[in-house]
C-alpha cells in the first residue's frame, strides 16, 4: 500500500462502487493462500485462504470459500466464509451464504436463509464517516 | 458478475493490489499488480505493464510486458514483450524475446521428445532395401 497515490485518489471519490475502481478477480478454478492487500475491488469465485487487507469492496460468489482475517470497506458474502471479517461500512450476506466466525461493522445485512453461526459486533464508526450522515451534516452546520 | 466463472477464464490481479503468498489453479492469470510467492497454473500467466512478480512460477505459456523475477518454468513459451523485464532462471519449451526487452539470467530448453512424428524416419533407412 501507498505505492499507487493515483489509486488512493480514487478510493477516496468513488468507494465502494465497481466503476471507478480497479476490480480483481479470482476464478472459481484459482487457490489464493498468503497475504493480500491494496485498494481496488475483489469479486473471489475459487478459494481464498490467509490475511486480505482490501481499500475496496470484496464479493464472496456463491462458489467461493473464504478463509481467515479479512478486512475491507465492505463485503458481500454469497459462498462460503470463516474466519474473522471486519468491514469499515457494511457487510451483506446473501441468502447462499455459509458464514462462520467473527463479524465486525458499522452495517450489517442477511438475507433469509443465509447461515450465520458466530459472534457479531457492531461499531459507530468513530470518524466523521458519511455514514452517520444526518448527524454530521447538523454538526458541520 | 457471474457470466465469467467458467473454465478457461482469466483471473485478475488489479493494479493496486498486493498478493504475497501461493496462488495456485487451473486457469490463466493477468497481473497488473504485484505478487510474491509461488504462482502454479495450468494456463498463461500474463504480467501486463506495470506488473510486478517476484515469484517461482510454473504456467503453460508466460508472458510478461511488465517485471518477473524468479524461477520461472513456461511449459510452452516464455515471451519478454518490448517493455518487459526477466531476472532470474527461466525454463521453457520456446522462447520468444523481443527488440528492448530485458532478459537476464538463465534459460534453459525443455527437450520436447517429438511426439506422433513417424513420418520423419524413413529417408535414412530406406537405402538398406535398395541394396
Amino acid at each position: 500500500m501507498g505505492l499507487f497515490v493515483k489509486d488512493k485518489a480514487s478510493t477516496a471519490s468513488g468507494a465502494g462502487e465497481h466503476g471507478d475502481k480497479e476490480t480483481s478477480f479470482f476464478g472459481a478454478k484459482l487457490t489464493v493462500k498468503g497475504k493480500v492487500s491494496g485498494g481496488g475491488n475483489l469479486i473471489v469465485m475459487g478459494t481464498l485462504e490467509g490475511e486480505f487487507d482490501l481499500n475496496g469492496e470484496l464479493v464472496v460468489a456463491p462458489s467461493a470459500q473464504v478463509n481467515g482475517e479479512v478486512k475491507a470497506v465492505s463485503v458481500t458474502v454469497s459462498g462460503g466464509f470463516s474466519g474473522s471479517l471486519t468491514a469499515k461500512q457494511r457487510i451483506h450476506l446473501e441468502k447462499s451464504s455459509v458464514v462462520s466466525g467473527r463479524l465486525l461493522a458499522p452495517k450489517l445485512s442477511m438475507a433469509e436463509g443465509a447461515v450465520l453461526n458466530g459472534e457479531i459486533e457492531m461499531k459507530k464508526p468513530s470518524e466523521g464517516k458519511p455514514a452517520a450522515n444526518d448527524k454530521t451534516q447538523k454538526e458541520k452546520k | 458478475m457471474t457470466k465469467d466463472a467458467t473454465s478457461g477464464s482469466t483471473s485478475l490481479v488489479s493494479r493496486p493490489m498486493v498478493i504475497e503468498g501461493e496462488i495456485s489453479g487451473d486457469e490463466s492469470l493477468h497481473v497488473d499488480g504485484r505478487v510474491k510467492g509461488i504462482i502454479r497454473l495450468k494456463g498463461d500467466l500474463f504480467v501486463g505493464v506495470g506488473g510486478v512478480v517476484d515469484a517461482e512460477v510454473d504456467a503453460r505459456n508466460v508472458i510478461i510486458q511488465g517485471t518477473v523475477t524468479g524461477k520461472v518454468i513456461a511449459r510452452r513459451q516464455l515471451e519478454v514483450q518490448s517493455s518487459g523485464r526477466f531476472n532470474g532462471e527461466c525454463t521453457a519449451a520456446s522462447y520468444e524475446i523481443r527488440e528492448g526487452a530485458v532478459f537476464e539470467g538463465v534459460s534453459r530448453m525443455i527437450s520436447t521428445p517429438p511426439k506422433n512424428e513417424p513420418a520423419s524416419i524413413p529417408s535414412g533407412q530406406d537405402s538398406k532395401r535398395l541394396a
